[in-house]
């Protein structure tokens, strides 16, 4: 990582040497430090840790080079404190073809904190869900090329080596699941980072007059893994183990604005997604289709409100499946800016219609000054039954300081 | 008799100077300002405590006909920088704006509404969207109020009141030059029919050719707080690529 790091700032370094008129460097980042605490005795740290970003970009003509650097302190979690690489690509853009090659974090569909076709980047659930969206991804390597148009773009990406979702584990983690006696998990056992196991697929995105739509086709992985349970009588321990199968993705997203409202749609049908047996001892794959509905309101007064429906279809269905036939998740947002934007008050749920489980965070941002945001929250989770109930405990409050320079 | 013939010569008169008044906002939107220009904008946003805050931008605008292509990045402070603005202002008044923002710390491109927005105020200053846009003259029925001078030059003062409701302003006058059509002052009231905000207007000259504003105030009155928008570099019809005002363009940024 480090390495390549040298190499960047060494090719930045040549562009100075041959063409000093012309290139330019940048060095920005941030300083931030979050702590959380639990709500419920005994009241430990759910989380403690600082970090500074450093993002570095040099660009000369059309082409560039940009490295993302996190280097951070965890309290709580040890293998969260060092240096890491967040981003590092290339990039150029040319009148016909722009070329983006490196690590990267790639966002598709038009959904807000949910997936449906926005599968490429995985998510990093070392504290769950209860961090920032724009931290919560996990960038990949990856070959992105784009061929721009005034109101029309069209996209391949390959992904050599795809990654996967980061769960929580490890025994200093407050968000890891306790485990009986005996029991093991093991979620390394991704598929092997070989050609054949890549992921590569493709998007056309039009941008209209009246509505934006576009059609998106992928060759992926189901990155949150599905857990299957064997137990070993010989040594008389379980072993639950994390399973990833290749499946085909074709769907697509619409954005209409609609006078004071934009209605954002997004569907996509999973060919081969593996689900969990209901047992938890096998896995079985089944074609999904899985939509979205949302709605926003630019309410004005920097009022802004914003509500999301998602359903999940199983073809084929069986009562040895984990899930239900059709599942469905509701998020909703509302935000309200003052003094100047210089205070934003916000409130985010997430609700898990058949557990009857929600995840809800309330959020104060204030804007002491250019560099400075102070944000003051808590995150509750509860509901009858599911991850949301499991994650009970975790209830917290917290604070956070900003700095960017 | 006589009370209804002076009733219907004022109602006659009143429309003489609405037309007058409207012919005047016609030639100050008309006002020539190249088929593109580029200028870099700072804002200043200043409390009443005297505290200040900064944002810088770079914005791009192209003519289609009526209507306007305009895409912004913003370059400081860093917290928002690679934030982008993209909009197709619409002459057409039944014909609603079409927008989109690009939030780097999200990767992402939101298509947001082209209504509400116009009333927001833009990005924490004093004006808003509809301010820093181009509103289309018959949103409004404008009045000729007289004509005057001061500080060695002309100037028609012009009452423009919304014709729809949900405005942020209920009237407002407005003081073109007369020399280069520009609104040199405009001051806008609120529902109260009180004073809400004063737009100023100055550093006034002509670059390439074209009238140009350098500096605006926007203060707002009831609450003691106020924005200057300082530009620089003004360039007019500069060679820009139509594909410039494109979301690929905005997510790419400068």
């Amino acid at each position: 990582m480090v390495r390549s790091i040298f190499k960047i700032a060494l090719l930045g370094a040549c562009g100075t040497l041959f063409a000093q008129d012309e290139l330019s460097l940048s060095l920005n980042g941030f300083v931030d430090t979050y702590h959380a605490v639990q709500v419920d005795y005994p009241h430990q740290y759910m989380s403690s840790r600082t970090r500074l970003r450093l993002e570095m970009r040099a660009d000369y003509g059309e082409a560039s080079l940009f490295t993302s650097l996190n280097l951070a302190y965890n309290g709580i979690i040890d293998e969260q404190t060092g240096a890491f690489l967040r981003e590092a690509y290339f990039d150029y853009a040319g009148e016909l073809l722009e070329i983006k090659a490196g690590r990267q974090i790639v966002t598709w569909g038009v959904a807000d904190g949910l997936r449906i076709t926005d599968l490429i980047s995985p998510m990093d659930y070392t504290e769950f869900m209860a961090n920032d969206y724009d931290d919560i991804r996990v960038p990949v390597n990856a070959i992105d090329l784009k061929f721009p148009g005034e109101s029309f773009t069209a996209e391949a990406i390959f992904v050599p080596t795809p990654e996967y979702f980061v769960m929580p584990t490890g025994e200093d983690n407050p968000w890891s699941t306790e485990l009986p006696e005996k029991t093991r998990v093991d979620l390394e056992n991704t598929p092997e980072k070989r050609l054949k196991n890549s992921e590569y697929g493709g998007r056309f995105r039009y941008f209209l007059e009246n509505f934006d739509f576009t059609l998106t086709a992928l060759h992926t992985y189901n990155k949150a893994p599905v857990t299957v349970t064997s137990y070993n009588p010989q040594t008389d321990s379980v072993l639950i183990q994390g399973v990833y199968k290749p499946m085909n993705v074709v769907g697509g997203d619409i954005s209409i604005p609609i006078g004071e409202f934009v209605l954002r749609g997004e569907a996509a049908e999973y060919f081969g997604e593996v689900l969990s047996s209901a047992n938890g001892f096998s896995y079985k794959t089944r074609n999904t289709f899985n939509a979205l509905a949302g709605l926003d309101w630019y309410a004005g007064n920097n009022w802004t409100l914003m509500l999301q429906y998602m359903h999940k279809y199983i073809a084929d269905y069986r009562d040895d499946l984990a899930l239900e036939k059709n599942s469905s998740t509701v998020t909703a947002r509302i935000s309200k800016e003052l003094l100047n934007n210089t205070l934003k008050l916000s409130l985010f749920g997430y609700f898990d219609i058949d557990n009857l489980g929600f995840y809800a965070r309330a959020a104060a941002d204030y804007l002491v000054n250019d560099q400075i945001t102070l944000s003051l929250g808590a995150d509750r989770f509860d509901g009858k039954r599911g991850t949301f109930k499991a994650y009970e405990k975790n209830t917290q409050v917290w604070a956070k300081g900003k700095y960017f320079f | 008799m006589k009370k209804l013939s002076i009733a219907i010569l004022l109602a006659s008169a009143s429309l003489l100077f609405a037309e007058d008044g409207r012919e005047i906002m016609q030639k100050v939107k008309d006002r020539p300002d190249g088929d593109t220009r580029t200028s870099s904008m700072e804002m200043k946003l200043i409390n009443k405590n005297g505290s200040t805050r900064i944002r810088k931008i770079s914005s791009y605008a192209m003519d289609v006909g009526a209507d306007v292509k305009t895409i912004m990045f913003f370059q400081y402070p860093n917290d928002v920088k690679g934030t982008g603005f993209l909009t197709f202002n619409y002459d057409d008044i039944n014909k609603e704006d079409d927008k989109w923002l690009y939030l780097p710390a999200m990767k992402k491109t939101r298509r947001i509404s082209g209504k509400s927005s116009k009333t927001d105020y833009f990005m924490g200053s004093d004006f808003t969207y509809d301010d820093i846009g181009k509103r289309n003259i018959d949103e409004d029925t404008h009045k000729l109020l007289r004509e005057e001078s001061a500080n060695g030059f002309d100037y028609y003062v012009i009452e423009s009141t919304p014709n729809k409701d949900g405005e942020i302003f209920t009237k407002k006058i407005v003081w073109v030059r007369k020399d280069c059509f520009i609104a040199e002052k405009v001051e806008y009231y609120d529902k109260m029919g009180k004073l809400h905000r004063k737009l100023q207007a100055s550093d006034i000259k002509q670059v390439d050719g074209f009238w140009t504003v350098g500096k605006m105030e926007m203060q707002n009155v009831q609450t003691g707080h106020a924005t200057e928008l300082n530009f620089t570099d003004p360039k007019y019809n500069v060679k820009l690529d139509s594909k410039m005002f494109s979301v690929n363009k905005l997510e790419r940024g400068l």
